[in-house]
């Protein structure tokens, strides 16, 4: 009998996070970005957004006995060179500066840098014209 | 085509950043000329009840950046109605004039009509 | 158009379950998620709730095995891969923040 190869299409996929680290959803998040590229499918981009910043923060310390969100953000964009965007608006009205801005407000703390980079709501747009799907994670 | 995109408001003006915040997405898409749509619901709807006073709390009063969204080409306003009746809020005395009240019926089609949606 | 509707917070002193019951439409998912997963608890009026409608429904495994619930047959349990399949059958997602 002959083999059937079921090709599916590759979708594009925006997503886009609102909640912080330690929230659930930010770790639900992450294990469908990985699960959307282990299928064959593409991200346009992470958008961080509203508390979703302070996923992209270097600054976070989390407790040696649980997951640290942050540093499997940036492993995971560093590794498939995914476009890892955070909101500015924000990310400075949470802290979340890189040095640019430190600079700009005169702030001690940088808290984020590459691979993450501070841009405009333009580019949560831009991704949902670009991608197939929309999904964002947050709240709880 | 550019995709559609609907923002459903679901938090009360002052709770926190969410109702800005959604405001913020939906001004940005009308700055660039995107067919976006605004439903308030549950307790978004008091984001238009008439007479607030923001300072009172020190806080940014929310109405000016709702007056200039038929300026950003954002004319798709919605309240929904059973949210409204709830809180006490008449639908046709909210502080943003041209915001349709819809049905739960009428929401479920709304929903539909969009490419994507967005729930804050 | 068919939406997949995401849920992550408890229904009890929540009503994001509640009005998303209101707009869901006939064509559309939800699925249950983080602590939404505690709809699936027996007795209770969001469990009369979800079990009284006709609904296409899904719950992450995960959660439905965290919190020891057991998933009731005219529930799904689904593990991520399937979450991004379900995400690309229905037309778009609507995850209630």
């Amino acid at each position: 009998m002959a083999a059937v190869l079921l090709t599916e299409s590759v979708m594009k996929f925006a997503i886009a996070l609102f909640s912080a680290a330690h929230a659930p959803s930010s770790r639900r998040a992450l294990l469908f970005a990985q699960a959307a590229l282990a299928g064959g499918h593409e991200i346009v981009r992470l958008f961080f957004y509203q508390d979703g910043v302070y996923n992209a923060s270097g600054s976070v310390v989390t407790p040696q006995d649980e997951q640290d969100l942050p540093k499997q953000w940036r492993a995971f964009v560093a590794e498939h060179q995914l476009d890892g965007v955070v909101c500015i608006a924000a990310a400075l009205r949470r802290g979340v500066l890189n040095e640019e801005e430190a600079k700009r407000y005169q702030r001690e703390a940088v808290a984020v840098g590459a691979p993450w980079e501070l841009s405009g709501l333009g580019q949560l747009h831009d991704a949902v014209q670009d991608a197939d799907r929309l999904i964002c994670f947050g709240g709880a | 085509m550019p995709k559609s995109l609907l923002m459903i408001s679901r938090q009360a003006p002052w709770s926190g950043p969410s109702a800005r915040e959604a405001l913020d997405i939906v001004l940005a898409g009308g700055a660039f000329d995107l067919p976006i749509g605004l439903l308030f619901l549950d307790d978004g709807v008091f984001q238009l009840a008439a007479k607030q006073d923001a300072k009172a709390l020190q806080q940014k009063d929310l109405s000016a950046n709702l007056q200039a969204l038929p300026m950003f080409g954002v004319e798709e306003l919605f309240v929904c109605a059973d949210s409204a009746a709830e809180r006490g809020l008449d639908p046709t005395g909210l502080a943003l004039e041209e915001t349709r009240a819809l049905s739960a019926d009428e929401i479920t089609a709304l929903i539909d009509r969009y490419d994507q949606v967005i729930t804050l | 158009m068919s939406t997949l509707h995401v849920l992550s917070h408890s229904p009890f002193g929540d009503d994001r379950l509640t009005s998303c019951l209101r707009v869901i439409g006939a064509n559309d998912g939800l699925l249950l998620s983080g602590d939404a997963a505690h709809a699936l608890q027996p007795g209770t009026a969001p469990f009369n709730a979800l079990s009284s409608r006709s609904l296409k429904l899904f719950v992450l495994a995960e959660d439905a095995q965290a919190r020891a619930l057991a998933v009731p047959d005219w529930v799904q349990a689904i593990d991520y891969p399937a979450f991004v399949e379900l995400s690309i059958h229905y037309d778009k997602v609507n995850s209630w923040l």
